[in-house]
């Protein structure tokens, strides 16, 4: 597993680290990268004490503990944190084969790309009606005003949520997975966002077993499973749950940080200003570079050795996908935004059994709006000084991140 | 329905028999019982084709044909043969029982 690395003999001395890496000082939320390099190059083998966990950062390091499900397993939670919110139900980020084949199973088709593409209509006359209003305006708050929004209604939609209860749910997932400065443990609020969105959930699914017409979205189909016995109700439950967060934070992070990445890398953003049809390879571009999943957490189902250390059993580990999707082991001049890059092996969307089942729509969306945006801005800037970071230890990217442009109907 | 029995055949030529339960992919087949060549980097959703893999043509008459998107990914590979498949999209079944399964190796 530790092939590349350069350290030999008695192996990584843990206990002699400064404790460069921890993923909940907001600080650290600013600028990651130094930091991970730092790792990669002198800590491949991190141990952090005050939250007792390891982190591993380089890519073949990354991509061989997301590969070993037997020794690296999810069914203790992918965070560091040693409690799960109370109240949060089983669901497959959180499960091994075989469960978490038989659930993966159930909803693999329909997000598989020929599967996802009937719905780039919705997508982008979504996206349209949200950039309409600024479209004249000269400015735009691209979270705030744009990024929060698509994600969500698009879900919702698949889901059938109703189009009002949104801006609720979006405020419950925000609530989910917020967390304090330097603190590691869940809070209050983690456990009322669960809740609420669970109840939500719980009252849909009641209301349609009363009429008995279960629909065709995405509540409808978990429902018949449950009827055939395919799922338990917890089980449809967590489904709920994991598809509102996965389809809402991140996609939403991914379309703040192109803006950001395209506008920094001016030359590159020229590029596709001038060919539309570069607008895909940006997004996949910006989910190398700047993914918002910047790191998942495993736990060691039994000893296993890197760099001549053991890590015990029942450990936790970060696996830092965005450091190792910026190793110079693995890609040439990493630190670099190249639209021509057309890195498919990265880890933007984790790997493994436990990639993105969402990674069709993700990336439809991002290029939709990307194409979108464009349409209405043909470049921006970013006012650097007026926006604001998330600050979670696993995502990364903006809560507001304004934009100003010249409209393309004045230019 | 009991186990099934895959062989699966590297570039080099060495072998590997596994048993897999029915409904599991030859892609999860390949990572669950530690066969190199398969990545399987998208998880299985016919997006990354680092599961191609090459049946025996009287095996794939057997088995349900490609979808679009899946035949679509497969012509985008420079090294796909005519009995190319992507691992993740076949489920094991009895009608694979004993099936010897080529691993073509592409890269993500």
């Amino acid at each position: 597993m530790s092939s590349s690395a350069p350290l030999t003999g008695a192996g990584i001395n843990i206990a002699g680290q400064d404790q460069i890496y921890d993923p909940y000082e907001y600080k650290l939320h600013d600028n990651p990268y130094p930091v991970y390099k730092r790792l990669r190059d002198d800590y491949p083998l991190f141990y952090n004490k005050r939250h007792d966990f390891y982190a591993i950062s380089r890519y073949d390091d990354c991509m061989a503990a997301l590969r070993n499900f037997r020794i690296f397993v999810n069914k203790y939670s992918t965070t560091l944190e040693k409690e799960i919110i109370p109240g949060v139900l089983p669901f497959i980020l959180m499960l091994d084969p075989p469960d978490h084949t038989r659930l993966r199973h159930l909803l693999v088709n329909q997000f598989r790309p020929q599967n996802v593409a009937p719905l780039e209509d919705i997508v982008r006359k979504m996206a349209r009606k949200l950039l309409a209003p600024h479209a004249h305006a000269g400015k735009i708050d691209i979270i705030q005003d744009f990024a929060a929004k698509l994600p969500m209604a698009i879900i919702c939609q698949l889901m059938g949520v109703r189009e009002e209860d949104e801006d609720m749910l979006r405020g419950w997932t925000d609530d989910i997975v917020h967390r304090d400065d330097g603190v590691s443990e869940t809070t209050e609020i983690n456990e009322t966002g669960t809740r609420n969105l669970l109840g939500y959930f719980e009252l849909m699914i009641q209301a349609r077993l009363k009429t008995g017409e279960f629909g065709e979205d995405l509540v409808g189909q978990l429902m018949t499973f449950e009827k055939e016995g395919k799922l338990n109700h917890a089980e449809v439950l967590g489904y709920l749950f994991l598809i509102t967060i996965g389809g809402n934070e991140t996609t939403t992070k991914l379309i703040g940080n192109f803006s950001w990445q395209l506008w920094h890398a001016k030359d590159e953003c020229a590029r596709v200003i001038a060919d539309r049809s570069l607008a895909a390879a940006a997004v996949e571009e910006t989910l190398r570079i700047d993914g918002p999943t910047q790191m998942q957490a495993r736990t060691t189902s039994e000893d296993f050795e890197m760099y001549g250390h053991v890590i015990p059993a029942g450990s936790k580990v970060a696996v830092i996908l965005t450091s190792g999707n910026r190793d110079e082991r693995h890609y040439t001049d990493p630190d670099r935004f190249m639209i021509d890059r057309h890195s498919r092996d990265h880890l933007g969307f984790g790997a493994g059994l436990h990639s993105c089942l969402g990674a069709a729509l993700a990336r439809m969306e991002g290029r939709i709006a990307l194409e979108e945006m464009l349409d209405i801005m043909p470049h921006w800037e970013v006012v650097e000084a007026n926006s604001h970071r998330m600050h979670s230890a696993y995502v990364r990217g903006y809560t507001h991140l304004p934009l100003i442009f010249t409209p393309r109907s004045q230019s | 329905m009991s186990q099934i029995e895959i062989t699966f055949i590297q570039p080099d030529g060495e072998e590997k028999t596994v048993t897999v339960e029915p409904g599991f992919t030859l892609m999860e087949a390949a990572l669950f019982n530690g066969v190199d060549g398969i990545q399987g980097l998208c998880g299985g959703v016919c997006s990354c084709a680092t599961c191609h893999i090459a049946l025996d043509a009287d095996v794939l008459a057997k088995i349900a044909e490609a979808t679009d998107g899946e035949a679509e990914m497969l012509e985008l590979l420079d090294d796909h043969v005519a009995t190319s498949r992507l691992g993740c999209q076949i489920s094991a079944s009895e009608t694979l029982n004993g099936a010897r399964i080529r691993i073509i190796g592409t890269l993500a």
